[in-house]
């Protein structure tokens, strides 16, 4: 049986945020992944930032992107407890998705199979605890 | 017709280079001097003569090299922002300098020294800001585990191989194996590089550059007054800085549209580049091509001219980059196998080819190109050339 990505240990990890990346952290402490467009064009944008830079507006509304899939992704060794310990896997994965085009979250890849992750796999948000917030990790979707 | 920007190089110094953190009890300082005095010998000046300094931002400043080296007065200094992608410019500057009348002899430095810290690691180093928040949750440490998703991407789009990534190292060693200065010399097999491990799939650790102290030293004037000095002059044929915004902080976003994702970032400085020179890709005798990353060598030939939209592997896999190649590249070592100082040892590397005096030398070179590397813009790159 293939080795699977680990889920890192998030809980002593402070996440900063501003004024214009609040509205995530709040929605994502009710467990809801939602991307900024602009309020004016429609131009999704991505980290969020204070102006659109296709017009230059500043409203910015928060949607849900709809259906993630994988873009790319690398798989790095995490040393093992000891020096001679078989290292384990994490996984950062850039996910796009459906209905936000133009933009990509990177994160990490949670419980896949290593040798079973492809470019183009769908994925679905799962949220884990940091110190100060709900962080968005992915999984492979089932079925 | 091919055009020049009426600035020479004409002095070259370095100091040897040193595996990450073995440059102690030196400093970077101490560093710096020892290049820049041996650039101002090979030039046949004295740091009386020096009015200008052009560098890279590294964690060194104006002030304490004045202060150290006992230079005068300036009457010019600037500093390239940003990562490797803009260290080719520092040529650009200095061409500045002493084609306005700004300054008569401008030196550029370039210097590396990672002492408690480690170049591989700047991600993981950053505070977490509200931008960069999410390459900590995704592990992503290094410039080389978020140029892994560039390179899978690029494998996925054009069915680039491995043994594409692997022909650039093993064509780098080839280079190394004759030269004093590498720091990395034992040849290599497609069966050797494959067994390396992962180190951030699919790189492996043979894909990564060395992480190296040192400094090197160039010093510029106008081509007029090259002319009365010792050294073979090196006309600084074109020198180019571009920043475009769908590279933007490249490896740092990660949301570049998808046409650019897979390439080095770099097709904007080369147009602007050749159409400054005059030239053109086949022109280029020898190439000195930023390697931080092999596959990031494969994406910048793309975006060279050198071979079309992903087309960059099976360019490699031909022999095309090797000594006795169509384009010869990195005939140094390179960053893979001599030493990384930020792009540096690669114009080094230029002049001496174009002086005829290179350890690898490319017959009858007599133009170059060096580029600098695929980072947050801006990007940079510079053509040299010979009066053969």
């Amino acid at each position: 049986m293939s080795a699977r990505s680990i889920c890192p240990d998030f809980a002593s990890l402070e996440v900063a945020w501003d004024a214009w990346s609040k509205p995530f952290w709040q929605a994502a402490s009710e467990r809801t992944l939602v991307m900024p467009r602009c309020g004016a064009c429609g131009t999704f944008r991505w980290p969020v930032g204070p102006f659109c830079p296709e017009c230059h507006a500043q409203s910015v509304e928060w949607l849900p992107p709809g259906q993630g899939s994988i873009y790319s992704f690398t798989i790095l060794p995490v040393p093992g407890a000891y020096p001679t310990a078989a290292p384990s896997w994490r996984v950062p994965v850039l996910v796009e998705f459906a209905d936000a085009p133009g933009v990509r979250l990177v994160s990490v890849l949670i419980d896949a199979p290593l040798d079973a992750i492809a470019i183009g796999d769908v994925v679905e948000p799962d949220w884990r605890p940091a110190a100060n917030a709900k962080v968005p990790v992915f999984r492979l979707a089932v079925g | 017709m091919s055009a020049t920007t009426g600035a020479a190089i004409v002095g070259i110094g370095r100091t040897p280079y040193y595996f990450r953190g073995t440059s102690a009890p030196q400093t970077i300082y101490e560093l710096i001097g020892k290049a820049v005095f041996a650039a101002l010998e090979d030039a046949g000046l004295s740091i009386e003569d020096v009015d200008g300094l052009a560098f890279f931002a590294a964690g060194f400043d104006c002030g304490t090299i004045m202060e150290q080296l006992g230079i005068p007065e300036l009457t010019f200094s600037h500093i390239v922002s940003g990562y490797g992608g803009g260290m080719a410019a520092i040529l650009d500057l200095a061409t500045m300098g002493v084609t306005t009348g700004r300054a008569k002899t401008v030196v550029c430095i370039g210097a590396s020294q990672q002492v408690g810290r480690r170049l591989g690691q700047v991600l993981g180093n950053l505070t977490a800001t509200p931008e960069m928040i999410f390459h900590r949750i995704a592990g992503l440490a290094g410039p080389g585990q978020a140029l892994a998703l560039s390179a899978r991407r690029h494998m996925h789009r054009y069915g680039t191989r491995r043994e594409a990534f692997g022909e650039v190292v093993m064509a780098s060693r080839a280079a190394a194996a004759t030269r004093d200065t590498a720091l990395r010399r034992k040849s290599l097999t497609l069966d050797e590089y494959m067994a390396s491990p992962m180190l951030a799939d699919p790189l492996c650790r043979l894909d990564f550059c060395l992480e190296t102290d040192g400094a090197l030293a160039f010093v510029v004037t106008s081509a007029e007054r090259a002319a009365d000095l010792p050294q073979e002059p090196v006309h600084i044929a074109a020198a180019a800085q571009v920043a475009t915004r769908d590279w933007g902080r490249a490896f740092f976003w990660l949301n570049q549209p998808d046409d650019a994702f897979t390439t080095a970032g770099a097709g904007a400085v080369a147009e602007r580049l050749y159409g400054l020179a005059g030239i053109r890709p086949k022109d280029i005798d020898v190439a000195l091509i930023y390697d931080h990353f092999s596959p990031l060598v494969i994406m910048q030939l793309e975006d060279y001219g050198f071979c079309g939209r992903g087309e960059g592997g099976p360019f490699v896999e031909s022999g095309a980059i090797r000594l006795d190649g169509a384009l010869p590249i990195n005939p140094h070592g390179g960053h893979l196998s001599e030493g990384y100082v930020v792009g540096m040892t690669h114009i080094h590397e230029a002049v001496e080819q174009l002086r005829g005096t290179a350890v690898n030398q490319v017959f009858g070179a007599r133009t170059a190109l060096v580029t600098g590397g695929p980072a947050p813009v801006p990007m940079s790159a510079a053509i040299l050339r010979n009066e053969r």
